[in-house]
């Protein structure tokens, strides 16, 4: 029952930080990052080849790059640094000269093609069968098995939530903020304002990547494995049903949605008996997750908590208000 | 009549080279020279030139499809010339992106609202103010201790626009549930938080109710006489009357007449491509 508890936590803590970074991309700055799994698998590749002894060392049944065996938190930093390396090139191609229609094709496509590239391409991660055996943190110096290390791997995944939510919330409270939502809102007009308009979605792409690559640093030291089949391009639709379920724009929104999505009710449907054929639950499950987009987006768009109303000291409303379901899409 | 003696962009140029255009009070503001915007095949803007000159308001007006608002997109960048030559102050901004022109106080409004629908209106004007000190990924993550001396400045200086256009009450309201009018406003206010050299109005009445047509000429007509330099395509003919001086006329992309209403009310070819059309 522990392990079970501190599982769900440990999912549940990688969830809320992927989800606080697509609130930074999509419900604040409007960035349909359709890819978005992808910064998080590559974030969880390099945390494992960075961990991970050569491949040469352990008898050629795997084949990846680099193989470094570093400890802990250096594969964990590299996770964050690569998952933002990689939104420059993806941010420079896709967020300047493409409508945000076209974006969200794109991150799409990108999406597809990176899985298959890497399925396909062997020699550079281990293909379709993916990297397994990848060693816990700290493992050499403490028992991955025991319940004290599960119980600090919950603390140590919990303070990199509290890093990322200080980060989301200075950046949702602050001017910066305020004109990623103008720009969300009507980019041409922010842009009238002297607002450069690809320098503001690149940088909270690339803080965006940060976050995402170190999520997948986080979730392979617990899962101790990784392969093409955990990051395929539905994963990410996940992580927006449940930004859009929780409310986009509002940080709190985005740890409400992974709670209710993708740790509440993937974990509620386990415990549903097999019904029907094969695979008739999982497939249920796809076809629920995207009832939920379409109700929400339909019935109550801005989400069980609404981005918040930002108002000032000395004005007519002091109060930080909520803004009422029903007032306009 | 003739359209009067097309702008020479050189001149202005040579002038600005000489360090003498800020200081002449009736050296043009803006020129464009020969500017041209193709659609395709499609000339929408078609070798218009014109001068715009400080302290006035100039009325571009012409019947649907003329390319007005087309060019006011040129001038403003959000829209690149195919050719021409526009120099504003001095500085060569035809190749110049959008958001550069508006650092450089060149500001426009929409023919369509464009208020930011999700933010209050004191946080439209609060967007539009430049060097904030938390508008960067470093101020945000230092905090409000970084930047909330700008804040406040700003917040009180968004706050007398506010007051100064009637808008206090709507302060904590969404920009998107106000009324066209007082979009139109809004829109005005914004651009004013940039401190413009010149304004570029598209259609500030449009779909406003007649109401407070009056009333945003009142505005405009204090801001000109405050000095600010403002263009303004518009259909109201009696607020283009009122207000603008001198007054263009497109018709096909091209400009077929310049002067005063009054002038140009006595020209055949505008008459008939316009006023009576």
């Amino acid at each position: 029952m522990s392990y079970y508890i501190t599982t769900i936590l440990i999912y549940a803590g990688v969830d809320i930080i992927a989800c606080l970074a697509l609130n930074l991309q999509f419900g604040l700055s409007g960035i349909v990052n359709f890819s978005f799994i992808v910064f998080q698998a590559a974030g969880a590749y390099t945390a494992a080849v960075l961990s991970m002894p050569p491949s040469s060392q352990i008898g050629g049944e795997q084949i990846y790059v680099l193989g470094n065996n570093l400890g802990f938190p250096l594969p964990w930093i590299g996770a964050a640094l690569v998952g933002g390396v990689l939104s420059v090139p993806v941010g420079l191609v896709v967020l300047r000269r493409l409508r945000s229609d076209y974006q969200a094709i794109a991150m799409l496509v990108l999406s597809v093609i990176a899985t298959t590239v890497i399925t396909n391409a062997r020699p550079f991660l281990n293909g379709a069968a993916g990297l397994s055996l990848i060693p816990p943190p700290l493992s050499e110096r403490l028992n991955p098995y025991s319940n004290e290390y599960a119980y600090l791997y919950v603390g140590i995944t919990f303070a990199c939530l509290l890093l990322v939510l200080f980060v989301s919330y200075r950046i949702a409270n602050s001017p910066f903020g305020r004109t990623l939502r103008a720009l969300r809102e009507h980019e041409l007009a922010a842009t009238a304002l002297g607002k450069n308009p690809v320098a503001l979605k690149m940088t909270i792409f690339i803080v965006g990547g940060v976050i995402a690559g170190l999520s997948g640093g986080i979730l392979v030291g617990f899962i101790g494995t990784w392969a093409p089949s955990v990051w395929l391009y539905p994963e990410t639709i996940i992580l927006f049903a449940a930004v859009i379920v929780g409310g986009r724009g509002n940080n709190l929104g985005a740890i409400l949605g992974a709670l209710l999505v993708p740790v509440g009710f993937e974990e509620a449907t386990r415990f549903i008996p097999n019904i029907g054929p094969v695979g008739l639950i999982p497939a249920l499950q796809w076809v629920v997750i995207g009832f939920l987009i379409i109700g929400f987006l339909w019935f109550r768009p801005r989400g069980v908590l609404p981005e918040p109303r930002h108002t000032f000291r000395g004005g007519p409303a002091e109060e930080t208000h909520w803004v009422q379901s029903g007032r306009g899409a | 009549m003739a359209p009067s003696v097309p702008p020479t962009a050189e001149r202005v140029r040579d002038q600005a080279a000489d360090g003498d255009l800020r200081a002449s009070a009736d050296a043009p503001m803006l020129v464009a020279s020969d500017v041209h915007r193709h659609f395709e095949g499609m000339h929408a803007v078609d070798g218009v030139s014109i001068e715009i000159l400080p302290g006035r308001i100039t009325g571009l007006i012409g019947p649907n499809g003329a390319g007005k608002s087309t060019f006011l997109a040129v001038l403003a960048g959000t829209l690149p010339a195919t050719a021409g030559t526009i120099i504003f102050m001095g500085h060569d901004i035809t190749r110049m992106p959008a958001y550069k022109r508006a650092r450089l106080g060149l500001v426009r409004t929409f023919q369509l609202p464009s208020e930011f629908a999700r933010l209050t209106v004191l946080e439209n004007l609060l967007v539009a103010a430049p060097h904030h000190r938390g508008e960067s990924l470093y101020g945000a993550l230092l905090g409000k201790r970084y930047w909330g001396k700008d804040e406040e400045r700003l917040v009180a200086e968004a706050r007398g626009l506010l007051d100064r256009f009637g808008m206090t009450p709507k302060e904590s309201d969404y920009a998107g549930d106000m009324s066209g009018g007082q979009k139109r406003l809004i829109e005005i206010m914004r651009a004013l938080m940039l401190h413009p050299r010149l304004l570029l109005l598209d259609e500030p009445m449009s779909g406003v109710h007649p109401s407070i047509v009056g009333e945003i000429a009142s505005y405009l007509e204090a801001l000109r006489d405050e000095g600010l330099t403002i263009c303004m395509v518009e259909h109201e003919l009696h607020m283009v009357d009122r207000l603008c001086d001198p007054v263009v006329v497109m018709a096909q992309g091209r400009v077929i007449g310049r002067g005063t209403m009054a002038a140009l009310r006595q020209q055949r070819e505008v008459v008939d491509a316009y006023l009576v059309g």
